[in-house]
């Protein structure tokens, strides 16, 4: 299939190349990781620990971690080695940093350590009361555990972010969305190479039809964007737990993206005569579409006129898309008619992208 | 029988009219030499015929297929060797080839058959961008051999090579010309164009101002080929036995000697030689001047081939 090798041979020096190699694997793991740090739920605080740990150390949100002595305990807080930190010697001591995590980690050493002295009582209590010993005691007590109550928030009133949305989940979307973009414009400049190359000529003497020289170029790089985007969102999800919303309409986004996205990348790759074109259009482009689309401030703190223009790019359908995802619980179902308009952009882009290409080889 | 056939070929980019009516033929096993100083048009020429063009007017048939930009089954009987390097320099010689082949549908059997014709089996595996000039030029022709064309474009293939490269790729044109491919060649090297056309085309300033094999040329500017002779002996005697020589078309005193104005020096040598020493005249010295292209080119354009 002629199609696939030009598409292949796209990816193919993308891998060989350093540059390429950055943008293929590298760039799109970093983010995995910084998307994951700054918006994975699954971070659980470190508290360091003179003496004995008690009841911390069954706690499950907590991980505990044993020190020698004050100084180094100290030191390690200081450092933000770890969240906090415990000194337990006649009167608890918790050293804390005063930011917001620092009185998180405060009210679960709190709680553990009433919980802990909570038991120790009442078996003292049992044991004097039923004339049993200590140990037995303790049992009868921990047999009788009662279960932490559950208790369900919900926010009433006109709320932007409902309970349980972190605010974070959208983030991920959002540096999916810009990422992605990006990465396929950056493929035009490669696209200019091979024309300046005259390969893309040669192409044109051989017994190719130009829509699938034109089908070969798109397709290598929607297959770049889409590799990126499955690294991020697949890689976010497993290692830290960010949440992407139903599995099938984020992929069925995912793809309807990329397709934009490589669309994008060939129209520019046509139009622009120099690789440094392509780079300071791309990068124009890219970010000034991402503001427009409410990658950077949410649509939610839109003006009515600035959400009408959000609409108008397919940053502002994707990134509702997976806003109706992820926060509104939609389904594939939900973010067809944003699944219709990606596709629609990214048909415009295709054939103003072919027409440009042919014009620029023949003309 | 006819393999290229183009006719009233015209372009314009703004101003400039580039090509301007051009039409000639190239029949089975020809190789025809379009020459032409810097940007008389033989590149926009060869881009309308290999299809990669658009034309503004003019009609373009390869065996009996129209050639056009969409024309894929006309493309499939063209190769075509672009006058600037038109290969992937990040990939080996043998991946150019193979992305090339699977373009033209080849297999990659004629992959390593097309290696060995340009002599690069060798160096397959580097990366074209680490290959010398003359091995550049010489993969960017085997591109245009994988496909076994009908008719095979070569646009000055042996710009700025060295000897043995540029002899490896005269001789691959030659064997290929023997096998009945049809061959459109550009050069600025008259050496080159004499030793493979078989007839040259004269293009300048988008015009083609003369047509026809060298001899053709040479003779329509009333150029002719010249044989001098120092003789012992007769002259009177040898000027009238050499005038009954049908192929001698004229004949004057030349110092102690005789100019002649032949057909053909090479195929009229040996006659006149021979008359001579039957007639008892010794020949003292032999001097034999054929009008070459590039006084033929210097007369049609007024300018020097390369400059
Ligand atoms: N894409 C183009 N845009 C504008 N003008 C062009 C273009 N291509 C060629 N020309 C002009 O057309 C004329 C013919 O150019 P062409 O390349 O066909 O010449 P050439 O005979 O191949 O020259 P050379 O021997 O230097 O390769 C020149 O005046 C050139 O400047
Ligand atoms: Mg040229």
């Amino acid at each position: 299939m002629k199609v696939l090798s030009i598409a292949w041979i796209n990816v193919h020096r993308a891998l060989r190349d350093r540059t390429g190699l950055f943008f293929l694997v590298a760039l799109p793991l970093l983010l995995v990781f910084i998307i994951g740090a700054a918006f994975g739920g699954s971070m659980k605080p470190v508290v360091g620990v003179v003496g004995d740990a008690g009841a911390l150390r069954s706690d499950a949100s907590v991980q505990v971690r044993d020190f020698a002595d004050e100084p180094a305990l100290r030191a390690a807080v200081e450092h933000g080695e770890i969240s906090a930190g415990l000194v337990r010697a006649g009167t608890p001591v918790l050293l804390t940093r005063s930011d917001r995590s620092g009185q998180q980690v405060r009210m679960l050493v709190t709680s553990a350590l009433t919980r802990e002295a909570n038991r120790l009582s009442a078996g003292e209590f049992v044991a004097s009361h039923a004339g049993i010993d200590r140990d037995t005691a303790l049992s009868v007590v921990d047999s009788m555990r009662v279960e932490p109550v559950e208790v369900r928030a919900t926010t009433t009133g006109e709320a932007l972010f409902p309970e349980g949305f972190s605010g974070f989940d959208l983030g991920a979307s959002n540096q999916l969305i810009v990422f992605t973009f990006l990465n396929a414009l950056t493929t035009a400049a490669a696209l200019v190479e091979t024309r300046s190359f005259g390969v893309t000529r040669r192409m044109f003497a051989t017994p190719t039809p130009a829509r699938v020289i034109v089908a070969g170029e798109a397709l290598g790089r929607i297959a770049i964007a889409l590799l990126q985007g499955l690294i991020v969102v697949a890689g976010s999800a497993l290692l830290f737990g960010v949440r992407w919303g139903d599995p099938l309409g984020a992929a069925a986004l995912l793809v309807a993206f990329a397709l934009v996205s490589g669309g994008a990348g060939l129209l520019l790759g046509a139009l622009c005569r120099t690789q440094q074109q392509t780079g300071g259009f791309g990068i124009l482009l890219g970010l000034g579409l991402a503001a427009f689309g409410g990658c950077m401030v949410p649509l939610e703190f839109f003006s009515p006129a600035l959400r009408t223009v959000a609409f108008a790019t397919p940053h502002g359908w994707a990134n509702d898309g997976f806003a109706a995802l992820t926060r509104r619980g939609g389904d594939l179902l939900s973010v067809a008619p944003h699944l219709g308009v990606l596709l629609g952009f990214a048909a415009v882009l295709f054939s103003l992208g072919a027409w440009r290409l042919r014009l620029a080889v023949t003309r | 029988m006819t393999v290229l056939s183009c006719s009233g070929l015209r372009r314009r980019f703004g101003d400039v009219l580039a090509v301007d009516d051009v039409s000639f033929t190239i029949a089975e096993g020809e190789t025809y030499g379009l020459l032409g100083p810097n940007g008389a048009g033989k590149t926009t020429t060869i881009s309308m015929i290999t299809g990669v063009l658009e034309r503004d007017a003019g009609e373009v048939v390869v065996d009996g297929v129209p050639m056009s930009p969409d024309a894929v089954a006309a493309k499939r009987l063209v190769g075509y060797v672009p006058q600037e390097l038109a290969l992937y320099p990040d990939l080996t010689g043998r991946e150019n080839l193979r992305f090339f082949a699977s373009l033209y549908g080849a297999g990659r059997r004629r992959v390593d058959e097309v290696l060995e014709v340009v002599g690069l089996a060798d160096r397959a595996g580097d990366l074209a961008r680490e290959y010398s000039g003359g091995m550049k030029r010489r993969l960017n022709v085997a591109i245009g051999l994988l496909h076994e064309p009908r008719l095979l474009v070569l646009d000055e293939p042996t710009a700025g090579v060295d000897p043995q490269s540029r002899n490896q790729i005269m001789e691959n044109v030659r064997a290929l010309a023997a096998e009945g491919m049809a061959i459109l060649y550009t050069t600025h090297y008259m050496e080159e164009a004499e030793r493979l056309c078989d007839r040259v085309g004269v293009i300048d300033s988008g015009r083609l101002i003369a047509e026809g094999t060298r001899r053709e040329l040479v003779e329509r500017l009333g150029e002719r080929d010249r044989i001098s002779l120092q003789l012992d002996g007769d002259l009177s005697h040898a000027a009238t036995v050499l005038g009954a020589i049908p192929a001698v078309r004229g004949l004057a005193p030349h110092g102690h000697g005789l100019e002649l104005v032949v057909d053909d020096a090479r195929e009229c040598l040996p006659v006149v030689l021979s008359a001579i020493s039957t007639n008892g005249a010794v020949v003292r010295s032999v001097e034999v001047t054929e009008p070459n292209l590039e006084t033929v080119f210097l007369h049609l354009t007024g300018k020097a081939l390369r400059e």
